[in-house]
């Protein structure tokens, strides 16, 4: 009989399990439901700031639907309680399903701190976590007239760039002294700061709201920690995420921040296993993608009897973090220079005038972190160098150098070119050999072309021996043979 | 004076042969529609082949001693026939294989196929075009139900607005075709994808896109632009929904492939992504543009994704509303002479002619009522190349190479030497002695290009005619001629026609009601007309110049559109091979070299092998320009020179692959195959380089 596997949670990561393990599993050894509390498909929840800045439409986030003849797929549905003796979990539409396995995916939720005002739960109050919120704050955003995101994260500043784009006035507001304070040393932040409010995001950082502001249920302003009132008519509360922790207490298991499993990702009950958001493995919790996407792999590798590959050295890396947003190029990944130890170099290239800022940081030669601001043509190099490990150059500021260094080479003027340069590259026709051809006689391009197969190939090469030939014949005149000559082989003889 | 086409690559050149006392005949290039008068100095200087020193114009067989020797076509065909028989006996048919090439006409292809299934019985057959057109074909097939290079003429890229090209380096592989391209450079439309700035990505330069991905990450750069299109709502709904099938699930498979994520995989700016897009958009005809063209070459095909590389490509043409469309579509840029009809007609493990499944009872019922035998007689499918090459010295006791020379151009070729010296039984047919043919038992001495008649299909899939203009050397013969002794010599009666233009008539028999139906064309008729004959060319049609304007080939006329999930590498980085090698062809040779590096000219321009690297890795190693540079995989190690520019990525080198001995590139690369097509991965594998005397110092 197959095994009964149920995931709960319908997510990023639950969807990527579920992926996994189908595609792993040919036996057809498991039998799979997976419980998703969204009414949607599964989607892509890290384009949702995309989303919002207009620049992708929802059909672009749909996930691939997990195939209907192997996984029972339960959507809009959500797991209500566990019940760990009888092996079953007990939906929210009065159901029951059993399990061999169960897999807890249940993410996170955006955290709301409590502040003054939100108790009366004002209208225009928003986070962004689901396709439900993107929705509500679009909504919002075309009539807001202000919007103040509270959290000068990744997300804040998404959401920032996006409503901006949508035309609202938008203010970040966050309590630390400089953004994304979480990844970012100060200089780089203040660049970032700068980048913004060029592009219209206000931003003021050291200070909180303290109060929401409303009327008639409505938001219309917010007071600071420092007593200043802002007008405000939209406000995204971005403060960090909680993970969805509520189900595997309720069923008795060990509940810290996160679910807490072992680093085989398994909770305390060895049918019972935790991945993504909602899971705190002994490396602790990120809120990204990526690690939960490595643990999906784990776990199916484990479920399927095969091991589980190696953490690898890049699975130890910490990942690369992007910020999307249109105008603003940041990404960052791995040791920071503020956190570099002793004997690590860091380099640093700051230019605040013009929104760019990069710092690199190496130890015993291999990139360890980078952060790169405003250098759009080479943070995806700059990403990959440090992603895959490949060789750095010896002096690493040449890695700031567009197209690795290879500078276009200017064609030469036909009077100055080497006689050994190839003009025709389909016959490898030298200009020593135009020259000659044009000495026996050839004075026009289709006689130089007869004489040396020089354009017959993609004939590309037709206004350089044009060139060659007009020179040729301009310095041909009778009366100036001499000068001529000497002009035209000079060039010939010094190369030869 | 005679009409003919070029002995290389699959744009077929036209050019007219005049016999000339030293080289046997001078070329001269003529008008025609793909060249338009052009040549590649390979083709300007094709003649010297004819009379290369080291032609062979005897039959030569290994004697006692190990050397091979002069011997008359009689005692080395008894020689074969007689080996074949012991060998059959003891071990069955399928003890023997057959390796054809992509160079072959039609006829011999043909003919070889037949002399495979109707002759020696054995399912082991297949041919140098797995290397090369494998992957695209099965997109192909699995996308349209056909799989025709170029479904449009090449004159069709003239008036299109914008060409995405994929992994193809025809400024040096096919310079003359680089006149199509003008217009397309002019409007600003070329986008050429290449972890080099070749030749062809320099076209880009003035107004165009160089996007210049890390090896092996073509795949994900086409679901990412995909995914753009489907962002910003530029799919062209309407065409999606009247003439394909599948788009919602490939909509979803690009779900994953953000334009950051992209970015950081494959190393290409966002903003490249996001203009990639804008143009070929803005080219598509549904938004009234002038037609837009994804064109793939080897470059994005031989990969163990190679398929699924191409079938993303393909996505996005559909995406995009393309094919069928007004200079627009998908095309594949075919490379050797006949690579396009080498795999119509029966070379294919799983296929007989006119592109029809062997494992087919239809199919094997009308081809074998053509050959005259009964279809239960008729082998069942064999394997693709690489495996065909990994059974030699096991259940293949003895091979035929036709066309090829699989030591230089296979991958991981030092296996491939090993295999091949366990043979019991090689013979090669060739006409100058390749690095296979020396290892031969056997050698038969065959006619080239000029000294023959037939027809090649060409990258547009159009059938041309190659006229022989001198007689061959010495007592060189055809393939034709040789296959028919050699049926005769094993006893067979199956009839074997040695005149090309009535092998054609019967391979046209054979092809009728196939995919690549070939019924309606004869040597006659094509010499007769100046028309353009694009196949399908049934009996009474002119031909097909243009596929899929209103159906596709599958039987409900709709494409199909399939999700594909991208994969790393086989032989992927790591930090014993943190750099990836990638290789390719330079303009003055062709392929493995056989027949190029006999010609003086061409070897004053492209000498010897070489490595290029950039010049931040040359200095990491101490390499400076001109040092021999050793490049190893955890195959093998070729050592050549260092090329030192700024126009490949720091990660990558690229070697040629032209050349045997130290440089030979094919002893690093990875023979990991495609699944779905049995592509090898020539283009990307795990090496490291060092400077050669230092490796030798630390060794
Ligand atoms: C706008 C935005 C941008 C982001 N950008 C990035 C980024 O650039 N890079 C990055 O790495 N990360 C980013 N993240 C974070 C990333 O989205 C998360 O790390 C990832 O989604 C985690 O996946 P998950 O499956 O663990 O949780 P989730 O995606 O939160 O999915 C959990 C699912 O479980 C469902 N569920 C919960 N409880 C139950 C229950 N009892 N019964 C049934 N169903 C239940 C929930 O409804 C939800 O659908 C971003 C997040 C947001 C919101
Ligand atoms: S090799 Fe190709 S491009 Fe060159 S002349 Fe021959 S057919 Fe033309």
């Amino acid at each position: 009989m197959s095994e009964r596997v149920v995931v709960v949670g319908a997510g990023m990561v639950g969807h990527r399990f579920v992926d996994e393990l189908v595609r792993g599993d040919r036996e057809e050894r498991f039998a799979i439901t997976l419980v998703g509390e969204e009414e949607y498909e599964p989607y892509n929840r890290i384009l949702l700031s995309e989303v919002l800045a207009g620049r992708a439409d929802l059909r672009a986030l749909t996930l691939p639907l997990p195939a209907a003849e192997r996984v029972d797929f339960r959507r809009g549905v959500s797991a209500v309680g566990i019940d760990r003796d009888a092996g079953e979990v007990l939906l929210g539409d009065g159901s029951r399903t059993p399990y061999e396995r169960l897999v807890l995916a249940t993410g996170a939720r955006a955290f709301v701190p409590p502040l003054d005002g939100l108790e009366s739960e004002p209208r225009h109050v928003h986070v962004l976590r689901t396709l439900d919120d993107c929705r509500n704050v679009a909504a919002r955003a075309i009539n807001a007239k202000h919007a103040v995101v509270l959290g000068g994260g990744l997300l804040g500043l998404e959401a920032a760039c996006g409503l901006r784009r949508r035309g609202v006035p938008v203010t970040v507001i966050d309590l630390d002294s400089h953004l994304m304070a979480t990844q970012l040393d100060g200089g780089p932040a203040r660049v970032l700061a700068g980048r913004l409010r060029a592009l219209g995001v206000d931003v003021l950082t050291g200070v909180s709201v303290a109060e929401a502001i409303s009327a008639y249920d409505e938001l219309v302003a917010v007071r600071l920690i420092d007593g200043r009132v802002l007008a405000a008519d939209l406000m995204l509360v971005s403060c960090g995420v909680r993970a969805n922790t509520a189900l595997a207490a309720g069923a008795g298991l060990t509940v810290d921040r996160g679910i807490v499993v072992d680093d085989a990702l398994t909770t305390a009950d060895s049918r019972i296993h935790a991945i993504g958001d909602c899971a705190q493995p002994p490396s602790g919790m990120t809120g990204l993608l990526a690690p939960g996407w490595a643990q999906a792999s784990q776990l199916a590798a484990t479920l399927l009897g095969r091991e589980p590959l190696e953490p690898t050295e890049a699975a130890e890396r910490p990942e690369p973090i992007t910020l999307k947003a249109a105008g603003v190029d940041l990404v960052t990944m791995g040791v920071r220079p503020s956190r570099a130890a002793a004997d690590d170099r860091v380099l640093t290239v700051s230019d605040p005038d013009a929104g760019r800022h990069v710092d690199l940081v190496l130890r015993e030669g291999a990139l360890v972190g980078v952060t790169v601001l405003g250098f759009p043509e080479v943070s995806p190099a700059l990403t990959l160098a440090y992603d895959r490990q490949t060789p750095v150059p010896l002096d690493p500021l040449s890695l700031l150098v567009t197209g690795g260094g290879g500078a276009v080479e200017e064609s030469p003027s036909p009077m100055r070119m080497p006689g050994t340069t190839t003009v025709c590259r389909c016959n490898g026709v030298t200009k020593k050999q135009i020259v000659s051809a044009w000495e026996d006689g050839a004075r026009n391009v289709d006689a130089v072309a007869a004489n040396t197969r020089a354009t017959t190939g993609c004939g590309g090469c037709r206004e350089v021996v044009c060139g060659l030939v007009d020179w040729l014949n301009a310095s041909d005149p009778a009366e100036s043979v001499s000068t001529a000559v000497t002009e035209r082989n000079t060039p010939v003889e010094t190369t030869t | 004076m005679t009409d003919t086409h070029c002995p290389y690559c699959a744009l077929q050149c036209a050019m007219t042969l005049t016999p000339s006392v030293e080289e046997g005949v001078s070329v001269a290039p003529r008008q025609f529609p793909t060249n338009r008068g052009g040549l590649c100095q390979k083709g300007w200087t094709s003649a010297a082949v004819l009379r290369a020193p080291d032609r062979i114009t005897t039959p030569l067989v290994r004697s006692a001693q190990g050397v091979l020797e002069e011997a008359t076509w009689e005692e080395a065909l008894a020689y074969v026939a007689a080996r074949v028989r012991s060998l059959q006996a003891e071990h069955g048919p399928d003890s023997i294989g057959v390796f054809g090439g992509g160079g072959l006409t039609n006829e011999k292809a043909y003919q070889l196929g037949k002399f495979t299934r109707t002759v020696l019985r054995t399912k082991h057959i297949d041919y140098n075009g797995r290397f090369c057109m494998s992957s695209a074909a099965a997109a192909g097939n699995r996308a349209f139900g056909i799989d025709r290079g170029m479904p449009f003429p090449v004159s069709d890229v003239d008036a299109t607005g914008a060409v995405l090209l994929l992994g193809s380096n025809v400024a040096d592989t096919m310079p003359p075709f680089v006149q199509h391209l003008a217009g397309v450079r002019e409007r600003g439309g070329l986008i050429v994808v290449d972890p080099r700035r070749s030749a062809t990505a320099a076209l880009t330069d003035e107004a165009g896109l160089h996007l210049q991905p890390l090896p092996g990450t073509d795949q994900v750069l086409l679901l990412g632009l995909l995914h753009l299109v489907v962002a910003q709502g530029l799919a062209d709904e309407e065409y999606l929904a009247a003439r394909v099938h599948g788009w919602d699930e490939v909509i979803r498979s690009a779900a994953l492939w953000w334009p950051g994520r992209v970015a950081t995989t494959t190393g290409v700016p966002e903003a490249s992504l996001r203009r990639a897009v804008e143009v070929l958009a803005a080219a598509a005809p549904s938004r009234g543009g002038r037609g837009a063209m994804i064109l793939t070459g080897r470059g994005a095909e031989q990969h163990t994704g190679g398929t699924d590389t191409v079938t993303a490509a393909i996505n996005l043409a559909l995406a995009l509303g393309l094919p069928g469309r007004a200079a627009s579509g998908y095309g594949c840029l075919t490379g050797q002479g006949n690579g396009q009809g080498g795999r119509e007609h029966g070379q294919k493990a799983d296929q007989l002619p006119g592109y029809r499944l062997i494992e087919d009872p239809a199919a094997r019922a009308h081809v074998a009522g053509v050959w005259g035998v009964s279809p239960e007689s008729l082998p069942g499918k064999g394997v693709p190349a690489v495996e065909l090459l990994g059974k030699l010295g096991g259940e293949v006791k003895a091979l035929f190479v036709h066309g090829a020379n699989v030591l230089v151009s296979a991958p991981d070729a030092t296996a491939v030497r090993r295999r091949l010296e366990s043979l019991d039984l090689l013979v090669v047919c060739d006409f100058v002695p390749s690095e296979t043919a020396r290892l031969a038992d056997v050698v038969l001495p065959v006619t080239q290009w000029a000294e023959e008649e037939g027809t090649m299909t060409s990258l547009e899939g159009r059938i041309l005619r190659r006229r022989r203009a001198i007689d061959p050397p010495g007592q060189a013969r055809s393939e034709l001629a040789i296959l028919r002794d050699l049926a005769a010599a094993l006893g067979s009666d199956v009839h074997f026609d040695t005149e090309p233009a009535l092998v054609f008539d019967e391979l046209a028999r054979a092809s009728a009601g196939g995919v690549a139906d070939y019924s309606g064309l004869s040597h006659a008729l094509l010499d007769a007309t100046e028309r353009p004959l694009h196949w399908p060319a049934p009996a009474g049609s002119s031909g097909t110049p243009r596929l899929f304007a209103t159906r596709f080939a599958h039987a409900d006329g709709k494409a199909r559109m399939v999700p594909v999930s991208p994969g790393a590498p086989a032989d992927d980085l790591r930090a014993e091979a943190p750099v990836y090698l990638v290789t390719g062809r330079v303009l003055a040779q062709y392929q493995s070299g056989a027949q190029t590096r006999r010609v003086e000219a061409l070897n004053d321009v492209a000498p010897a092998p070489y490595v290029e690297l950039h010049p931040h890795l040359a200095r990491r190693h101490a390499i400076e320009d001109g040092d021999d540079v050793a490049v190893t995989s955890a195959r093998g190690t070729a050592v050549a020179r260092a090329r030192i520019t700024g126009t490949i990525r720091p990660d990558t080198v690229f070697m040629p692959f032209h050349w045997p001995g130290d440089g030979m590139a094919n002893a690093v690369t990875n023979d990991a195959t495609d699944p779905v097509s049995g592509m090898p991965e020539f283009k990307v594998c795990a090496v490291s380089v060092a400077r050669a005397d230092l490796l030798e110092v630390t060794a």
